[in-house]
């Protein structure tokens, strides 16, 4: 197995006038579970379905596990879609047996696999019930397990949890993580940033149309400087004076940025002053706030 | 081209599945019936006019009267063993006469279709070249008149032979003709049907992205040509055993090379139209985002094929005219006047020609639909594609 399952180096694509990416990179490390992160609109789909070679790029290169094209290495990719898509009449072991079909595998196997697949996901009892009849967050399961089948090395996955309750959420980032366990390689899109801090060994966030940042969580997460919330003893709001500029209300006591130098400095003057310290907490920010100040810079940006 | 064909096959196993195994496919199935009813009520007026105008055709003979008797008998016995309307015109007799006189009869009257020579030792029997059935009709009595013999089985079933009956190859090749629209009609529409609910599922998407929209284009084809040929073998099993069953009493089935040689040109015929205007409703019907756009897309499709369908009947009924050549050559109505001609009789060459024609048309015409397809299914903004 090589280092990068999949790099991609400039990709870029027009609709029109609108350039809907722009000189994209990315390099998605062998077995690894990567999130492709942005608004809506910031040319997510589009990047992979030019990876996967379902659109041409008009600039740049990419390669897909080792192939010249995308397309020579499909029986090897497996793909969930943004807009879900499936045959209502069929019953759903045989729409995820279809689905390994287009990618080589034996119908009978595939009907095989997509029971146990089924049966291991908790929806056993949907095996034989036609698509039409299942929910939707059971469609959309059955479907990801059809492009799971075939046991692709590399999974892509555009928008996997929307229109997921939290349990079948909880379902699908287990079936995520096996799939990883297995040696997969998955690279899935998304705007919710709970899924991508727990599941990514790393990331790119990327906003109208270009990468604005790309690491693992903790480095985007250190993009913003750690947070300290301190609760007074006392209820004397004297205690504000003693505070970083930047310190605010936050509940019963008051949120700030840690300063360069640490904030002994200032507890030091709050215990000098006779305030005491019911509670203080240093956090590092969340992959939400990382992200919404750099796509909020980029649109900045474009403004 | 494993990687296109196997994913093809794929896709046109799940779409033959989806319409033969549906509740109306059987009403699909059955639509000839309702086709057959309708045909009967207006044939059967047609019927009555064409025995009317087949009432005065007539055989003669140019005897004396001895001889004339023995002929007559002769008649008398073979007609009424032939099937019905298999059976040749009335016969006439007139005094003996020469060979000129003969030729001058049937000069002035296009009803006297052969004409028999006497005496019967030495009988001379004139025929119209398009009515040679008749000549061997007057050539089989003479000779029963002449042996006094009851007719062998042979001497029946060669009477009863229609293979140069021209009204029946032309029945035959319009059936074949309406066939061959009424199939193509059809199915390709369904084609696109299945394309428009493809959309609307998304599951265009997967498809594009687990296989290449050439083998999903191929794909759709062939499982409508499966539908397609399930449909001719329904029906040409049960036509065929109607023919059995009722041996010679359809005589509107008679194909010029026999009906073994006719049924294979049919299909094959058959397969190149639908595979001609299907890869045509495919390429445009991709081009519509809706269903709604799908119908105003295929109207014009329905449209030019309505017009060969035309073309095909006015080229059948026009053999040697500019039209029959014309309807011949030009490549979306090739198939239809070639399986006319099928019925009708043609030299081999036009046939093979005919298909080599068609052939590289229909190579021709799916190269672009599949590139309108793959640009129309993904409104990628072009068809360019990098060298692989």
């Amino acid at each position: 197995m090589t280092e990068y399952a999949l790099t991609a180096v400039g990709l870029a694509k027009d609709f029109g006038r609108k350039r809907a990416v722009d000189g994209i990179d990315l390099a998605v490390p062998s077995g690894a579970i990567y999130g492709v992160l942005g608004p809506n609109g910031a040319g997510k789909t589009t990047t992979l379905r030019m990876l996967l070679g379902i659109i041409e790029p008009d600039a740049g290169e990419r390669h897909v596990l080792d192939a010249r094209h995308p397309a020579h290495a499909r029986h090897r990719i497996g793909y969930l879609p943004e807009e879900r898509g499936l045959y209502p009449g069929m019953k759903a072991k045989d729409a995820i047996a279809f689905m390994g079909a287009l990618r080589g595998l034996d119908w009978r196997e595939g009907r095989r696999r997509g029971i146990q697949m089924l049966a291991d996901a908790g929806l056993g009892d949907a095996a034989e019930e036609r698509i039409r009849k299942l929910s939707k967050g059971m469609a959309q399961l059955v479907q990801l397990l059809g492009s799971m089948v075939h046991r692709p090395d590399l999974l892509v996955l555009d928008e996997p949890f929307s229109g997921l309750d939290p349990v079948n959420q909880e379902k699908l980032e287990r079936l995520i993580l096996a799939e990883r366990d297995r040696g997969a390689t998955i690279l899935f899109s998304t705007h919710v940033m709970a899924h991508a801090q727990r599941l990514c060994d790393r990331l790119a966030i990327i906003a109208g149309g270009r990468r604005r940042f790309e690491g693992t969580v903790d480095e985007a997460r250190a993009l913003l400087p750690m947070r300290a919330h301190f609760v007074p003893r006392t209820g004397d709001d004297s205690v504000r004076a003693l505070l970083p500029d930047d310190a605010v209300r936050s509940g019963d006591g008051y949120a700030f940025v840690v300063p360069d130098d640490g904030v002994e400095a200032v507890l030091a003057r709050i215990l000098a002053a006779g305030h005491g310290i019911a509670g203080l907490s240093i956090e590092r920010p969340g992959l939400h706030e990382v992200f919404v100040k750099l796509v909020g810079a980029a649109e900045g940006d474009a403004a | 081209m494993r990687g296109l064909v196997a994913p093809a096959l794929v896709i046109a196993r799940r779409d033959f599945t989806a319409i033969v195994f549906t509740p109306t496919f059987l009403l699909f199935l059955l639509a000839p019936l309702l086709m057959l009813g309708l045909g009967a009520v207006g044939g059967f007026g047609a019927a009555r006019v064409a025995d009317q105008a087949r009432g005065e055709e007539r055989l003669v003979a140019l005897l004396a009267p001895a001889e004339a008797a023995a002929l007559r008998s002769a008649d008398a016995r073979l007609r009424p063993l032939l099937p019905d309307g298999a059976g040749p015109p009335a016969l006439a007799f007139a005094a003996p006469a020469p060979v000129d006189e003969a030729r001058a009869l049937m000069a002035q009257d296009d009803d006297v279709l052969a004409v028999l020579v006497g005496p019967l030792g030495d009988a001379r029997v004139l025929a119209r070249p398009e009515r040679k059935r008749a000549g061997d009709y007057l050539r089989t009595l003479a000779g029963l008149a002449r042996a006094g013999a009851e007719p062998a089985p042979a001497t029946m079933v060669a009477a009863a032979r229609g293979g140069d009956d021209p009204r029946a190859q032309s029945a035959t090749a319009f059936a074949a003709i309406f066939a061959m629209f009424f199939l193509t009609l059809l199915l390709a529409g369904q084609a696109v049907g299945m394309l428009a609910e493809e959309r609307g599922n998304k599951v265009i998407e997967i498809l594009a992205a687990a296989v290449p929209l050439e083998s999903v284009f191929l794909g759709k084809l062939l499982g409508m040509l499966g539908v397609a040929l399930l449909f001719i073998a329904f029906w040409g099993a049960l036509g065929a055993q109607a023919l059995v069953m009722f041996d010679g009493a359809a005589p509107a089935f008679r194909p010029a090379g026999g009906a073994g040689a006719f049924a294979l040109l049919f299909l094959g015929y058959f397969l190149l139209a639908f595979l001609l205007f299907g890869a045509i409703f495919l390429g445009v019907g991709a081009q519509a985002g809706s269903m709604r756009e799908i119908q105003m897309l295929s109207l014009p499709i329905t449209i030019f094929q309505v017009a060969m369908f035309g073309l095909a009947t006015a080229a059948a009924g026009d053999e040697g005219g500019w039209i029959a050549t014309f309807g011949a050559v030009f490549p979306f109505s090739s198939p239809f006047v070639m399986a006319a001609r099928a019925a009708t009789g043609a030299p081999v060459w036009q046939h093979i020609a005919a298909v080599l024609w068609q052939g590289l048309w229909l190579v021709l015409t799916i190269t672009i639909a599949a590139r309108l397809f793959r640009r129309g299914v993904l409104k990628s903004g072009g068809i360019r594609r990098r060298r692989r």
